[in-house]
């Protein structure tokens, strides 16, 4: 389908607006942020019952509030602007967001935004692999007001989230993680633009004596139909020293959670090896932050 | 003895600044007054009968201008390749325009030509067709079997063409080797992934005349082609020349669709009408063949090929195409005469399936033979326990040997071993470890692949046009314009043959500007494929520089009082050899040549003389005068990462013996995109269809993959080795396409040599990698 053949778009004004329009036109509407999935999208015959888009850009939503609970994103931020956030930067508990705006190319950088890349609910992504291991919450909006959604509670299934039809995604909470908590992604992928094959986030807290006393892994491209954590991986972790060996146990562990996809561009059995593999990596790449900020 | 001036220096690309800010000369730029946006509208079935097509909504939808069916259409069958004669009997004649049969996914059952792009997709959407679904065949070897659908009525098992060459006594020889090795080597269906899609503009005159505009890489063939398949004669087509195009390599080498349905459509409604190709669309228009090849050799005691027997089964898709072609030139170059071996025998079989259409792709099926025959050789190498180096010095053509494709010449300026050697010394080839012995979770690994024996054109190919034209003409300001009908594929034509002729002429680089030219003004020239054009073409245009140099000369020794054969052109300047001083600048020349009768002068009127007079130009037409082979050598040094199957590609070391080297910045990135094409083919590009609808998965760049600057290694090393080529345009021949044949088989037996895992199928992924480790 070629986008020209689009009978409708609007470029409302304010929140309002978009949720009158999506009243209106429902499961035919498509709200437009950065546009970076939208091509992605329609050339896999992914948008067929859509032809009506409505573009955000003019809500504002782009500003980023720091508090000491943590941080407040809006959801037209984009990904260039949040990976510039000192936070981002700085805390390792925040590292698995840092090291997942590591990967994308330029192009996506510029125009891809955070609320964007939560509601397209799309399991190849990475940003919400990161945001679901650091406890993200996705702020919504509809005629009856606002609430927040636990990103765990987001994903339903393959590109369905938990929203309702009148509603839609304007900003991500991220609460302050607690201290010594450290947090790291990895991604496996075939380029430099590609969607993730698999991705893995961690995010890890110790005690001063070593011991795990909290631990969130979450998985994502393709091990599921919607990116998960792993409460297998997590349990095992939970009260133990983090030996080499129990962070290979835990990649281990990740298969009890996972029932990955095959595709043209892997093999469940190759997702399925490389989820175990790349649990280990994140673990091993979060521990070496712990490392070097103590 | 020529003074080089020009030849040997990076000089900046004429069409660089240009392509930079925008690049406006680009075929998908053309816009025309009046001009109609058309659509095909493409079939959801691989094998099919068209009952019915009823475009009665369509023509009625608002913007509409013209519809086309397969009833409108003539139904003259052609094979669509540039480089050949139309009725070429090495070719196969098997397309038409439309159809009322269907032969793959995706090819056009109508078109619909509106005021824009948007209306004319909507009304494909209107568009009726009912189907009569046939039975499809996807593997070449099914397509084969007793009972398989049959494509095209009148073949044999669905083969097109079935090549067989053979060279003495093969059974015997194989008889007395020592040691025998055999393997089969899969390459896979790639897309050469062309930056600028295939597009046209087409526009008609109230006589039926046509002007074309197309993205393509031949003139002439494509003025040849699209006059045949409408039935009409040649002299009523007229294509203009690109300034340049946004990428071919192979894959603009044969008309498309899209032409002969814009020219159509075009006469239908009298007005300019343009197809632009989606990304989709252009991965299902050329493609290279994929090629299995079962290999067989025979080695002596000594470790010489003493004997080898090959078959090749080349999946051509729905219509032979190049396929035809690709066959012989893959056993050709790409097995038999890779390296002397006095016993050989290949077959090839080019097959119809129910894929897509195969095309041109650089190397033109020597990257298939190439992957098998050099990873065979490390596989021998590896189990007999010789030196991969020493094994292809001990085996290989001698410079001065007969040239074994057209024996009356001799390989004069050839370099294999001296390529070997310096490539082998700069990657420490020495100090390689034996395969998989690395430790650790990421191992390294060399290895290399080489291209023995290439072409510079087609001189010897019995049905291939080689021949080349250029117009030179000197204006009064002092510089030159050239006009030839070569095609800038972005590899950097233009510049080499403005070098050319800036050096013949004896003017600065930037004094040569290459200008316009159609069909019908200048010489007809060869494709730029087959890496030809330095060689072919500029043979071409060094002569025609040369005969408006020799005009030049005589007009300037009648106002210098010294015969031609005593002047020299030195920058800008005609000057009397041994007498620098007595000289006389080359626009005064030009000027004298063009002014009236009297001319003003210091002294007052003088009167000029009529034999002066005339334009200062040179015109060539000509066969260049042999086809001397280049040979290739590459190592890469990989690392790959055992537990997740990636490969990392750190450095590569390549070396060609070019003959002379002309712009040294322009080769060197014809080595690193070839490597970025051959890395693509080795490790992860790959079109993918749907195993029952036979429908293209990879529509494009994030499903069809190919390696972007990230993954490209940061260490790519030119050794470029000159040698003088006595018939070559001051002693050039090619360089191009071994570019890319080359780095598949280097990385394959690179990643054997880290790891001591041998794949035989393209692309190598991790998966196939973890697999051969025993780990997936």
């Amino acid at each position: 389908m070629s986008l020209a053949t689009f009978e409708n778009y609007f470029l409302p004004g304010n929140g309002r607006e978009v949720v009158a329009l999506l009243q209106e036109y429902g499961e035919r509407a498509l709200i437009l942020a950065g546009g970076s999935f939208v091509h992605g999208l329609a050339a896999r015959d992914l948008l067929s019952g859509v032809d009506v888009f409505i573009d955000i850009q003019k809500l504002g939503l782009a500003n980023i509030v720091t508090d000491p609970d943590g941080l407040q994103v809006g959801a037209m931020t984009r990904f260039t602007d949040f990976e510039k956030v000192p936070e981002i930067q700085n805390d390792p508990g925040w590292g698995a967001v840092k090291d997942a705006l590591s990967y994308p190319p330029a192009q996506i950088m510029n125009a891809a935004t955070v609320g964007g890349s939560i509601a397209a609910v799309c399991p190849y992504f990475d940003l919400p692999t990161a945001l679901l291991a650091v406890g993200g919450k996705v702020k919504v909006e509809s005629n009856t007001g606002s609430r927040e959604i636990n990103l765990k509670d987001f994903s339903t299934s393959l590109f369905e989230s938990s929203l309702g039809v009148d509603e839609f995604v304007t900003g991500l909470v991220l609460p302050q993680p607690v201290s010594g908590s450290v947090s790291a992604f990895i991604k496996l992928a075939t380029n430099a633009n590609d969607l993730a094959i698999v991705n893995v986030a961690v995010q890890i807290n110790l005690d001063r004596s070593g011991v795990c006393r909290s631990a969130s892994v979450a998985l994502g491209g393709g091990v599921n139909e919607i990116t998960l954590r792993s409460a297998a991986a997590e349990k095992l972790l939970e009260g133990q020293k983090l030996t080499d060996e129990l962070m290979k146990a835990a990649g281990t562990a990740v298969q009890v959670d996972i029932s990955p996809m095959a595709d043209h561009r892997a093999s469940a059995e190759y997702r399925s090896a490389m989820a175990s593999v790349l649990t280990e990596r994140a673990l091993q790449r979060a521990i070496a932050r712990l490392t070097r900020s103590s | 003895m020529t003074n080089r001036s020009v030849l040997g220096n990076s000089v900046p690309r004429p069409d660089a600044l240009d392509k930079v800010t925008g690049g406006k000369q680009f075929p998908v730029n053309v816009v025309l007054p009046g001009m109609l946006h058309a659509k095909l509208l493409r079939s959801p079935y691989p094998h099919a009968r068209i009952v019915s097509i009823d475009a009665g909504a369509a023509e009625k939808l608002p913007g509409v201008k013209a519809v086309l069916l397969p009833q409108d259409v003539p139904q003259r069958k052609y094979c669509p390749v540039y480089f050949v004669p139309t009725l070429a009997p090495s070719m196969v004649q098997d397309m038409l325009i439309m159809s009322d049969t269907v032969r793959y996914a995706g090819q056009p059952v109508a078109a619909v030509a509106a005021t824009s792009a948007g209306i004319a997709e909507q009304a494909l959407e209107l568009i009726e067709v009912e189907y009569e679904e046939l039975p499809a065949v996807f593997d070449p070897d099914a397509a084969m079997a007793d009972g398989a659908p049959v494509i095209h009525a009148g073949t044999e098992k669905n083969v097109a063409v079935n090549p067989v060459i053979s060279f003495g006594d093969v059974e015997a020889a194989f008889e007395k080797a020592e040691h025998i090795f055999e393997g089969t080597y899969q390459t896979q269906r790639v897309h050469t992934c062309y930056m600028e899609p295939r597009v046209c503009v087409v526009d008609s005159d109230v006589a039926g005349n046509l002007t074309v505009h197309s993205s393509m890489q031949h003139l002439f063939g494509l003025r040849e082609k699209l006059a045949f398949a409408l039935d009409m004669p040649e002299g009523k087509v007229k294509v203009i020349k690109p300034a340049y195009i946004g990428g071919g390599f192979g894959g603009k080498l044969d008309i498309g669709y899209i032409e002969p349905v814009a020219a159509l459509l075009s006469l239908k409604t009298g007005r300019p009408v343009r197809i632009e190709q989606t990304r989709y669309e252009d991965f299902i228009s050329t493609t290279r063949n994929p090629i299995k090849v079962y290999l067989k050799t025979g080695i002596s005691k000594e470790g010489r090929f003493v004997a080898r027997y090959a078959e090749s089964t080349l999946d051509c898709g729905a219509h032979a195409t190049h396929g035809a072609e690709v066959i012989n030139v893959h056993g050709m170059f790409g097995i038999l005469l890779t390296y002397p071996c006095p016993d050989q025998h290949w077959e090839g079989k080019t097959v119809y399936t129910n894929n897509i259409i195969g095309g041109g792709y650089r190397g033109y099926g020597s990257p298939q033979g190439a992957f098998a025959v050099e990873s065979q050789i490390d596989e021998i190498c590896e189990e007999l326990g010789f030196d991969p180096v020493e094994f292809r010095l001990n085996n290989s053509y001698q410079q001065g040997d007969p040239h074994p494709f057209n024996p009356a010449a001799k390989l004069d300026s050839y370099r294999f071993q001296d390529c070997l050697q310096q490539a082998a010394e700069r990657i420490d080839w020495s100090s390689r470890k034996p395969a998989g012995s690395d430790q650790g979770v990421r191992k390294r690994g060399i290895g290399l692949g080489c291209q023995p024996l290439w072409v510079s054109g087609c001189v010897g190919f019995p049905d291939i046009y080689e021949h080349s034209g250029a117009i030179v003409k000197l204006n009064r300001d002092g510089t030159a314009d050239l006009s030839t009908a070569t095609v800038d594929l972005g590899s950097g034509q233009i510049t080499t043959l403005c070098m050319i002729a800036a050096e013949e002429l004896g003017l600065a680089a930037d004094q040569v500007r290459m200008t316009y030219a159609d069909t019908d003004t200048v010489p007809f020239d060869a494709p730029s494929h087959a890496s030809r054009v330095t060689y072919s073409a500029g043979n071409a245009v060094k002569a025609a520089a040369g005969e408006a140099k020799q005009r030049l000369l005589e007009v300037a020794g009648g106002l210098l009082e010294a015969g031609p054969d005593d002047l020299e052109v030195r920058a800008g300047m005609v000057c009397v050899k041994g007498s620098p001083d007595v000289k006389i600048r080359v626009a005064d020349v030009v000027e004298r040549a063009e002014a009236p009768f009297v001319v003003m002068t210091e002294e007052g009127p003088q009167p000029t003389n009529l034999a002066e007079k005339g334009t200062i130009i040179g015109l060539s037409s000509m066969a260049p005068p042999a086809n001397p082979s280049p040979a290739t050598v590459e190592f890469v040094e990989v690392e790959v990462d055992t537990e997740t199957g990636q490969v990392d590609v750190l450095r590569v070391v390549f070396a060609h013996d070019l003959g002379k080297l002309i712009h040294p910045a322009g080769a060197e990135g014809q080595v690193e995109g070839g490597f970025q094409q051959g890395m693509g083919y080795a490790l992860m590009e790959n079109l993918v269809f749907d195993a029952d609808s036979g429908a293209c998965l990879s529509s494009d760049f994030l499903d069809y993959k190919m390696p972007t600057a990230v993954e490209m290694p940061v260490k790519i090393e030119s050794i470029f080795i000159e040698s003088d080529e006595p018939t070559g345009p001051f002693g050039a021949k090619s360089l191009s396409e071994p570019c890319v044949t080359v780095p598949a088989p280097a990385i394959a037996n690179a990643i054997y040599n880290a790891t001591g895992v041998r794949v035989r199928e393209l692309p190598i992924t991790p998966e196939k990698i973890l697999t051969g480790l025993g780990r997936l």
